[in-house]
This record gives C-alpha cells, sequence and structure tokens, in this order.
C-alpha cells in the first residue's frame, strides 16, 4: 500500500530531537518574550505535540503578528504556484526561537548613529554607508627567484631507456 | 574471575545527562516549567513563587520570580532569623514554619508598602482566610512551590513530626491560591476542616500534647529529648503564649536584621597558587630569553619573543 501525505508524513528526522538533547525542554524558552513585530525562526520541537505548525514551516522566518497566552502568531512567506502569500499561523513557543537575522542590521544601524553623533560634534560629513568588497591591492612578490625553462631537443636514445 | 565489563565506550558516548539540578535531584522540571510559564500577552509580568524548602535543621521561605539569567528572590525569610523575634527552638516543626512564612509575607508586604492595607488574620484562627480585595491594589499573588516534598495531609493523624507540611499563606496576607484539603485537620471521611485542630497546630499544640505525656510517662527521654526547651524554661502551657508573643513582634517589624560580619581571616596557603595568563606568558618570555641567552652567547642576538 502506498505512502500517505498526512500532516507529518516525511518528518521523521526534521521533527526528531537532536542527539543526546531529548527529554526536559529548557526553561529558557518559556521564559522568553515575543512583540509585534519581531522576528521569529520557526523549528519544530518534536517533543511538544500541542501547537505544532505544519511542516512546511519548518525552518521558515516570520514576522510576529499576534501574541496569545500560549502561543506567538507568526507570519511567513510560501509560494503558491506563482505568487508569493503572506500566511498568518498560530505556533506554541516551545517550536519558535527568537531570529537572529535582524541582529547585524540593529547593531550596523545603532554604531552607525553613534558614528555620526561623534561626526556630527566634530562638524564632519561621513558616509556610513557599506561598500562592497573591491578588488585586491597590487602587492610586490618577495623573495622570489628567476628559473628560465627552456625547451630540450627530443632525444630518442634516453627516452626509450625506460621501457620497451 | 573475569568479569566483562558492561558500561563500555559506546554507553558513555551514548549517555545523555539529565540537567544539572535533576541529577542533584534538587529540582523538579516538571513542576517547574508549569510553575513558571507565564502567559505570553502578559510579556514581561513577573510571576512570583513563594518557595517553602525545609532541611534538617532550617526552614527557608522565598518569593522568587524567574528570569534566563536566574531567579531572582524578592524576599526572603529564614527560620534561623526567629530567634530575633524570641523563637529559639523547635525551629523546623509546624509552629515555626507558620512564623517563617508570616516573617515572609510581612516582608514582602512592607517592601511593596501594602502591608497596612494587607493586614492579614490578626489572630491566626486556623480557619481558611482568604484575602479580601482591598480598596486600592490587588493583593501580592504567588504561587506555591514545595519543590519535591510529599504534600499529605497536616501531621495531625500521626503526630510524629516526620513529614513537613509547610503551613500555607492566606492568613498572612498573601494571596496565594490553595485548598484547605491538606490542613492539618482536614478529615478525609467528613469532608471538612475542623478549624480546632488545625489552629492548635499552629500554636505547638501538638508539641505541647507531647511534653505533657513525656513529663508523665518517660520523664529522662523528655529530660533529652526537650532538653533545649527546658533549658530556656518552655513550660508545655507557655507554649502558645509565646508563639503568640513571637506572631506579634513579626508584624511588628518584619525587616530583616543585618549583622556585623567581620571579614575572613586570612588562611595560610597549603599549595601554590594559580598563575593568571599573563603570569604564565611573562614566565615563558623569560625562559626563552634566558634559554637564547645561555645558548646563543656566540650570536650576539637579543630574541626578544612579544
Amino acid at each position: 500500500m502506498p505512502a500517505g501525505h498526512g500532516l507529518r508524513s516525511r518528518t521523521r528526522d526534521s521533527f526528531s530531537r537532536a542527539f543526546r538533547k531529548k527529554g526536559t525542554i529548557a526553561l529558557s524558552t518559556y521564559l522568553r518574550t515575543y512583540h509585534i513585530g519581531e522576528y521569529v525562526d520557526i523549528k519544530v520541537n518534536g517533543a511538544i505535540h500541542k501547537g505544532m505548525p505544519h511542516k512546511f514551516y519548518h525552518g521558515r522566518t516570520g514576522q510576529v503578528w499576534n501574541v496569545t497566552k500560549r502561543a506567538i502568531g507568526v507570519e511567513v512567506n510560501k509560494q503558491v504556484g506563482n505568487r508569493i502569500i503572506k500566511k498568518r499561523i498560530h505556533v506554541r513557543i516551545e517550536h519558535v526561537q527568537p531570529s537572529r537575522c535582524t541582529e547585524e542590521f540593529k547593531l550596523r544601524k545603532k554604531k552607525n548613529d553613534q558614528l555620526k553623533a561623534e561626526a556630527k560634534a566634530r562638524g564632519e560629513v561621513i558616509s556610513t554607508k557599506r561598500q562592497p568588497g573591491a578588488p585586491k591591492p597590487g602587492f610586490m612578490v618577495e623573495g622570489a627567484t628567476l628559473e628560465t625553462v627552456t625547451p630540450i631537443p627530443y632525444d630518442v636514445v634516453n627516452d626509450l631507456k625506460g621501457g620497451y | 574471575p573475569f568479569v566483562k565489563a558492561q558500561k563500555g565506550k559506546a554507553y558513555f558516548k551514548r549517555f545523555q545527562v539529565k540537567f544539572k539540578r535533576r541529577r542533584e535531584g534538587k529540582t523538579d522540571y516538571r513542576a517547574r516549567i508549569r510553575l513558571i510559564n507565564q502567559d505570553k500577552n502578559k510579556y514581561n509580568t513577573p510571576k512570583y513563587r513563594f518557595v517553602v524548602r525545609f532541611t534538617n535543621k532550617d526552614i527557608i521561605a522565598q518569593i522568587v520570580s524567574a528570569s534566563i539569567a536566574g531567579d531572582m528572590v524578592l524576599a526572603s525569610a529564614y527560620a534561623h532569623e526567629l530567634p530575633c523575634y524570641g523563637l529559639e527552638v523547635g525551629l523546623t516543626n509546624y509552629a515555626a514554619a507558620y512564623c517563617t512564612g508570616l516573617l515572609l509575607a510581612r516582608q514582602v508586604l512592607k517592601m511593596l508598602e501594602m502591608d497596612e492595607e494587607y493586614k492579614g488574620n490578626a489572630e491566626a484562627t486556623g480557619e481558611d482566610y482568604s484575602v479580601e480585595l482591598g480598596e486600592g491594589r490587588r493583593p501580592f499573588r504567588a504561587l506555591l512551590d514545595v519543590g519535591l516534598l510529599r504534600t499529605t495531609t497536616g501531621n495531625c493523624v500521626f503526630g510524629a513530626l516526620k513529614t513537613r507540611s509547610p503551613t500555607w499563606i492566606s492568613g498572612w496576607g498573601l494571596d496565594i491560591p490553595h485548598s484547605e484539603k491538606r490542613f492539618a485537620g482536614f478529615s478525609k471521611d467528613s469532608k471538612q476542616l475542623d478549624a480546632e485542630v488545625h489552629r492548635k497546630y499552629i500554636y505547638g499544640g501538638h508539641v505541647a500534647g507531647y511534653m505533657r505525656n513525656l513529663m508523665d510517662d518517660e520523664p529522662e527521654k523528655y529530660q533529652s529529648h526537650f532538653a533545649e526547651y527546658i533549658k530556656r524554661g518552655i513550660e508545655p502551657d507557655g507554649i502558645e503564649e509565646m508563639y503568640k508573643k513571637v506572631h506579634a513582634a513579626i508584624r511588628a517589624d518584619p525587616t530583616p536584621k543585618k549583622s556585623e560580619k567581620q571579614p575572613p581571616k586570612e588562611h595560610k596557603r597549603y599549595n601554590l597558587k594559580k598563575l593568571t595568563y599573563e603570569q604564565r606568558k611573562e614566565r615563558l618570555i623569560e625562559r626563552l630569553n634566558a634559554l637564547n641567552s645561555a645558548a646563543g652567547n656566540g650570536d650576539e642576538e637579543d630574541e626578544d619573543y612579544e
């Protein structure tokens, strides 16, 4: 009989708990707070059966649009046919982690604000734009000895000495 | 005889240790998850636990809220603080537990400036007392956390004081959800709490009764068992009075007393002190320099390693 296409089909590995990380869940998952607009990663915790998202959303990142007693509403992009729909799902906290996708951006924002404030104090105008990677600068090769290689005339006798 | 090794390398490679506090047998994580879990739509509102733990000689009562960095203790009261209020003996019995809880509750209310509003039961009657809503702020809410205790009904039936039942709340002005089913004096058959019995326990009546029994039947055992009581001249009839005075003293001033602590004495070091990372690096540089100067004396090169 054929393999079914049930809700949790093909999730044997993705929903299973990591090696030597089974059992009690660390309490920090329950102590985290989420605000509307924050980015979260969805990672299913196979030990908690309630409030599990569908396997499609495992590994997706979305924004929080709702906060309820034990779950978070996450808005995730899903491609359906020729368009991308923003899907709103509710997921229990155990299957959600705070996303670090905006972490680098937030840090950079803070640093830029600081730099701009300093520059303003000095009266300068600075550009905080990121520059793409430039070609490497030129350099002299150190400790190079020149060895000129020239072709030698073909010597039949010597070449056949190896094997014939 | 050759014994086959039971736990090989493979066993240890696959072994998953339990959480540290579970290995130590100190925390029940199943209960802890349920106690700490706060509704997400309440965001950072702390959920306070009224933690009661009994050691062999002490009672620890704390109001704790959880955070990712670690639990934060709002206030704490210990049975070994009770001597300040006039209770020096029997520091882990039912009555002492009542006193410690009272101390903690009054301390918290004073800290939050709610102590005028929520006076609680001025005279402990043993009845189930629920905090009534005051005019302004709602009462301080905490959830009872017994840890790994077995929650049996009071000590009443056995009288041997082996089971440590913590006395619960609301007589003190805190709102702690509970049921009177486990109070000493609750009868399973009639499904009712006998307030008289509970009151007796709060005032150490069961201890007094035992004292009287021993005085009549086994005077030598009485001498050895209640030696501390006798030394302080505490009679079985005076026990209730004593606890009443302690309750009053606690209500009057629940703030913890700070004791003067001398700085710890310097002890002689018997082993070498470990060097810091910088010190080790310096030592290495010195040794290399010494080696180079000894070996390469003819080189006249002073290799300084940076």
